[in-house]
């Protein structure tokens, strides 16, 4: 690992050495010290991290869920120690300057920092006002500040937002305002924390080139925290992965698929896990240099079945293409602990609707956010409901439970409905589990989700699946017949902020509940996911449905709702890691 | 997607309209003006030429949802006062109803006269939501709180962030109660006071979220100064000399409308509301001093209305012209 004695002549954007961090302990001030992080209650966020980002780099931050990640970025910016408090130890330098002396406001100029969720990072009514406040607080002159909003404003794309108040976007377009905002005084470092766990994959997508554009024709310096790698990977130079506070990997993007397929699974794109699986090297950083290689590869003698760059990873289920295997998860394409599941009872639908038409709006400017959709949902169903932000999946979900009124149309849910909807920690309101779920029927509905030995636990104590499912329960508490859920289970982006391994304790949740004969519908935008959990995809489009089918037919027949794999091979029915390599190992043998 | 509650209707709405592009000096001058003189005056017929006159502000700035919830409010504002001040005012000679000795309010005699003072009270209080609500509807809290900032920078910002948050509570809010109404039967029912304390508790996360962009925008930098103007509003005319440097290419100024003019923000339509108000302000005061208000609720109801009081009202109502755009 580069130290700063070694740094080079260039001063780099990003220096940090032998950084250690505790955040302080709950109730305890939020005053900073400097010092060793030690401690019988200490638990250290970060642990001896040093780093060098030289200027112009794009970095990416891989990594589990609480492994660091966020925090190394606040201690980049300064907000690590100086708005949480805590113990700290070590250096950091942006740009030369000393990043635990100047805080956040010193290196307000050098570094723009854009979190998770855009709503928190916005101050001002409308848009011009929201990208102008930077240059505002630093007394730039109104015409040097006018030109600097539009110019931001172009690059992101953004000009027609401008005189638009921000509670009245979208969160793609919002999350481009901050970016704007963080971007109008041009700084030389940028730090993203999962700056597209919010958008559909179009605008997540848009927002990584976006980014790759700024990096290579601005010069600023990027390091992007995300879970989705398959979508980051073909922008970065480097990658650095995370493992509890401490620096795991640090190198380009194809030595990282190396060790990610050996060091941890979870980490592994879904291009890698094929070319992985089919024994094809080397592991590709996206889809283009994918179709490259599969394009121009040549089968090697040595190599059985097939004969590309070495054998295929052991224990892989080749066989014909299963689009609809149960029992697969994220990590690695191994089989989830529970296994294949049971086949549901024959059952009568679970939720119907016909011919819905829902309004939403001011009085003024009331539109249409579903047009006479048409949707039938079985008992045991399995359902991704997908669709670009603004598309009404929502809406749709809401609807089904009664939050929102049609004005046309109707609504059945014969066996009733569980909605848990995108913030769970709205349905936690006391201090212990068993408040929240008194009695047997509580009892009954913290066993579904696997929660029945934490009754006397604080919720905010619980990771954040646990709370999750702690907010699952709640939805479901009553509305169950003895231990069956409901007849319809709904949940609304689920995933956000979610590693591989904790969508995968999702899928054996959602497993379960259709097991037990409850239609399960998810509102994603994670491909890879509904790829995974799903036997059917309803992909919504400007409130109507514009496909309706299986899984594997609809996720391989497009480009931006279809999975990685289904766009590097282009075949039908083919959106799984494993369904493809027993593609290429079938073909090439 | 981000699900967001319907919007107040009250909520500042960008519209191309001759109000929102005026300064807000401008628009605080006029909408002032019609409130002050239903401060000044007593008469019913000023009070709803007022109340009028903005109203038809409200209408030709395109705030209607604005002003027909003020409205709605106010009547029902209007409407409570009235009540009350007939059973606790016990002034008047024109007894309409005895109700005898009640607790608390003793002997309770209901008046014409205390209906018609309540009934006043009441229309003025109505007059300032309906103009209070146009305001709100009409001008840009960014350009309202940046022409403040000279006075006091850290006040401006802190009233910014408040004028913020307040609608994201609201959206907290909305979200909350949906979540309470998608709990199980057997959960445990939430009440009023645990979704407010959860309320108090999120929006205390988030202000300490907004706390930390404030200060990687750069709060902490330098003390705020608007002397030299503020953000651009595509109806701003910028007018600093420093636009028309020749670093800055015409490509960039002209569709900013930059480049001419003096040396501060300010709209072509700034003068029509300064005079309006002026107008509305002078004739109020003029009208005091000749008596047109001549309306009396004791100890019996007098009208008091004059000729003086007729033409007053007429140019009230008129000056609720003054937003419309001129080719509408």
């Amino acid at each position: 690992m580069p130290e700063l004695a070694s740094k080079p002549r260039a001063v780099p954007a990003l220096a940090i050495e032998r950084l250690s961090y505790a955040y302080p302990a709950t109730g305890q001030a939020t005053r900073f010290t400097l010092g060793p992080a030690e401690g019988p209650n200490v638990k250290r966020a970060l642990r001896e991290v040093s780093l060098t980002l030289a200027a112009g780099e794009f970095a990416l931050l891989a990594g589990r869920s609480a492994c660091g990640k966020t925090t190394l970025l606040r201690a980049a910016c300064g907000l690590v120690p100086h708005f949480h408090g805590g113990e700290i130890e070590g250096r950091v330098e942006v740009g030369g300057r000393d990043a635990i002396a100047a805080g956040p406001g010193g290196l307000a100029a050098a570094v723009g920092y854009l979190a998770q969720d855009p709503e928190t990072q916005v101050v001002s009514t409308t848009v011009a006002a929201e990208i102008a406040l930077p240059l505002e607080l630093r007394d730039t002159p109104p015409a040097s500040r006018a030109r600097a909003v539009e110019e931001v404003a172009l690059a992101l794309a953004i000009p027609h937002l401008l005189d638009r108040t921000v509670d009245t976007l979208s969160g793609g377009e919002l999350q481009r305002v901050a970016l704007a905002a963080t971007l109008v005084t041009r700084p030389n470092l940028v730090l993203l924390d999962e700056p597209t766990s919010q958008l559909d994959p179009v605008a997540g997508d848009e927002l990584i080139w976006l980014l790759r554009r700024l990096n290579e024709e601005w010069g600023v310096t990027v390091l992007l925290a995300e879970h989705r790698l398959e979508r980051c990977l073909p922008a970065a130079d480097r990658v650095i992965a995370m493992d509890t506070g401490t620096i795991s990997f640090d190198g380009p993007p194809t030595d990282f698929l190396a060790w990610a397929q050996q060091a941890d699974a979870a980490l592994e794109t879904p291009a890698a896990q094929l070319f992985s699986l089919a024994g094809i090297d080397p592991l590709p950083t996206g889809v283009r240099q994918a179709r490259d290689t599969l394009r121009t590869a040549k089968p090697s003698p040595g190599r059985a079945p097939g004969g590309w760059g070495g054998p295929p990873r052991s224990g892989v289920p080749f066989s014909a293409p299963t689009p609809r295997s149960d029992g697969r998860n994220l990590r690695g394409g191994k089989p989830s602990k529970r296994g294949t599941p049971p086949t549901p009872r024959p059952s009568p639908p679970t939720a119907t609707a016909r011919a819905l038409w829902v309004e939403l709006g001011d009085a003024e400017e009331r539109h249409d956010v579903l047009k006479g959709i048409d949707l039938t949902i079985d008992g045991g169903e399995r359902i991704a409901l997908m669709g670009r932000n603004g598309a009404g999946k929502s809406t749709l979900l809401r609807t089904l439970a009664g939050l929102v009124d049609p004005v046309k149309g109707r609504v059945e849910t014969p066996r009733g409905i569980a909605l848990l909807t995108q913030n769970p920690s709205d349905y936690l309101a006391r201090e212990r589990v068993g408040d929240e779920l008194p009695g047997a029927a509580g009892l009954a509905a913290l066993r579904t989700v696997g929660l029945e030995h934490i009754v006397d636990a604080d919720p905010r104590d619980l990771s954040g699946g646990e709370r999750q499912r702690l907010a699952l329960a709640i939805a479901l508490a009553g509305r169950m017949d003895g231990d069956e859920p409901p007849g319809l289970v709904a949940l609304d982006e689920p995933t956000r902020g979610m590693d591989r391994a904790r969508k995968s304790d999702l899928i054996e949740l959602i497993e379960g509940l259709a097991g037990h004969g409850a239609g399960v519908v998810v509102a994603t935008h994670d491909v890879e996911f509904a790829a995974t959990f799903a036997e059917r995809v309803v992909l919504l489009g400007a409130g109507v449905v514009i496909a309706d089918g299986a899984a594997a037919e609809i996720l391989s027949g497009g480009w931006y709702f279809a999975t990685e794999v289904a766009r590097i091979l282009d075949l039908p029915g083919v959106i799984t890691p494993e369904d493809g390599a027993a593609i290429l190992v079938g073909e090439d043998g | 997607m981000v699900t967001r509650p319907l919007r107040s209707p009250f909520a500042y709405t960008p519209r191309p309209g001759p109000l929102q592009s005026a300064s807000p000096g401008a628009a605080v001058a006029y909408l002032g003006a019609l409130v002050a003189a239903a401060f000044l005056y007593s008469s019913p017929l000023v009070l709803a030429a007022a109340g009028a006159g903005a109203a038809l502000a409200g209408h030709a700035a395109g705030a209607d949802r604005a002003v027909r919830a003020a409205l709605r409010m106010g009547v029902t504002l209007a409407l409570l006062i009235v009540a009350v001040n007939a059973l606790v005012v016990n002034r008047g000679e024109t007894v309409l109803l005895r109700l005898g000795h009640l607790p608390l309010l003793g002997r309770v005699d209901v008046t014409v006269e205390a209906l018609a003072a309540g009934a006043v009270i009441g229309l003025r209080a109505a007059v300032a939501m309906v103009g209070f609500a146009v305001y709100s509807a009409c001008v840009d809290p960014d350009r309202v709180l940046r022409a403040l900032r000279p006075l006091a920078g850290r006040s401006a910002l802190t009233a910014a962030l408040i004028s913020r948050l307040v609608p994201v509570a609201a959206a907290d809010a909305a979200r909350l109660r949906d979540a309470a109404r998608l709990r199980g039967p057997a959960a445990a029912p939430l009440g009023r006071a645990t979704l407010a304390r959860r309320l108090l508790t999120g929006s205390l996360d988030r202000a300490v979220d907004v706390a930390a962009t404030l200060e990687l925008r750069g709060y902490s930098l330098t003390r705020p100064d608007a002397a030299r103007g503020g953000v651009l509003g595509r109806s701003d005319r910028v007018t600093d000399k420093k636009v028309r440097s020749p670093h800055l290419p015409p490509c960039v100024l002209a569709p900013l409308g930059l480049g001419r003019g003096g040396n501060r923000l300010k709209s072509r339509f700034d003068a029509r509301f300064y005079l309006a108000g002026a107008a509305v302000l002078v004739a109020a005061i003029v009208g005091k001093v000749v008596g047109a208000d001549g309306f009396h609720a004791y100890p019996t109801v007098e009208w008091g209305v004059e000729p003086a009081t007729v033409a007053l009202s007429a140019l009230i109502v008129l000056s609720g012209l003054a937003p419309r755009r001129r080719n509408a």
